[in-house]
């Protein structure tokens, strides 16, 4: 049998939602720099594929327009 | 205001979506740029040849007429290669074609939108109905190269390509009307 939880409808947002705020802070901190080093290095990965077949396979095989 | 007040967060999530932005269109502009700079210098262009034809009257008589289809080598040693993209093959389905020559590749469609490219080369283009598609290179190494349909054309577009053979000098010998065709293996 589920036990039931408390509706938090009519609470205030964060009241009781157990997360310290302090520690929310700390998270919060590091997450620019996270997102910026996890997207960062997916984009560079991808920019280097690009360079790498546009400059020694695309242009080497040369024009035929 | 402390250091943890949200808005002290907010500012520095901004600023490293601006600084994102930024190295986006840093990004961006180097990309455009490098393609404006190669068409510009190196003539690195689409294949672009505007020639009108009339798709109904291809096979009837003029270029695209059956016996004129395949690889001629004109007096002067030019090499032009004439072929029909129709639902669903090449004609005709094996091209011959010479090592480090330049040559012309001359397409057009009686029926619908076809595309076609030759692998290991920068060969590549649209064949539209109405229209003559033209593309010219240099085939730098011999063999047998795929030509495959790379427009969904219809039911039968997986089964539509067409071989390119690259013959040496001692191998590509056209006979007495220029004509060639591939060699038989």
């Amino acid at each position: 049998m589920p036990v039931e939880q408390p509706s938090t409808v009519d609470s205030p947002p964060d009241a009781g939602d157990g997360i310290d705020e302090a520690a929310l802070a700390s998270v919060m901190r590091s997450v620019p720099l996270g997102a910026t080093v996890l997207a960062g290095s997916a984009v560079a990965l991808l920019v280097i594929g690009y360079l790498l077949i546009y400059l020694l396979v695309f242009i080497p095989r040369g024009s035929v327009g | 205001m402390s250091e943890t007040h949200p808005e002290v967060h907010e500012r520095w999530i901004l600023r490293t979506e601006l600084l994102w932005a930024f190295g986006v269109s840093v990004f961006i502009t180097a990309t455009l740029s490098m393609i404006l700079f190669t068409a510009l210098t190196m003539a690195i262009n689409p294949p672009s040849n505007v020639e009108r034809i009339d798709p109904k009257a291809l096979h009837l008589s003029g270029e695209f007429a059956e016996h004129n289809l395949g690889t001629t080598v004109s007096a002067d040693g030019s090499v032009t290669v004439r072929a029909i993209a129709t639902q669903f093959m090449f004609v005709p389905s094996c091209i011959a074609v010479p090592t480090n020559r330049r040559v012309t590749l001359r397409f057009a469609s009686p029926d619908v939108i076809h595309g076609l490219l030759i692998t290991g080369t920068n060969v590549n283009t649209m064949v539209v109905p109405g229209f003559v598609a033209q593309v010219h290179t240099e085939f730098t190494r011999g063999g047998d190269l795929l030509m495959p349909c790379h427009e969904y054309c219809g039911l039968g577009h997986s089964e539509m390509w067409a071989t390119v053979q690259v013959l040496s000098d001692d191998q590509f010998k056209p006979g007495a009307d220029g004509r060639i065709s591939c060699a038989q293996r």
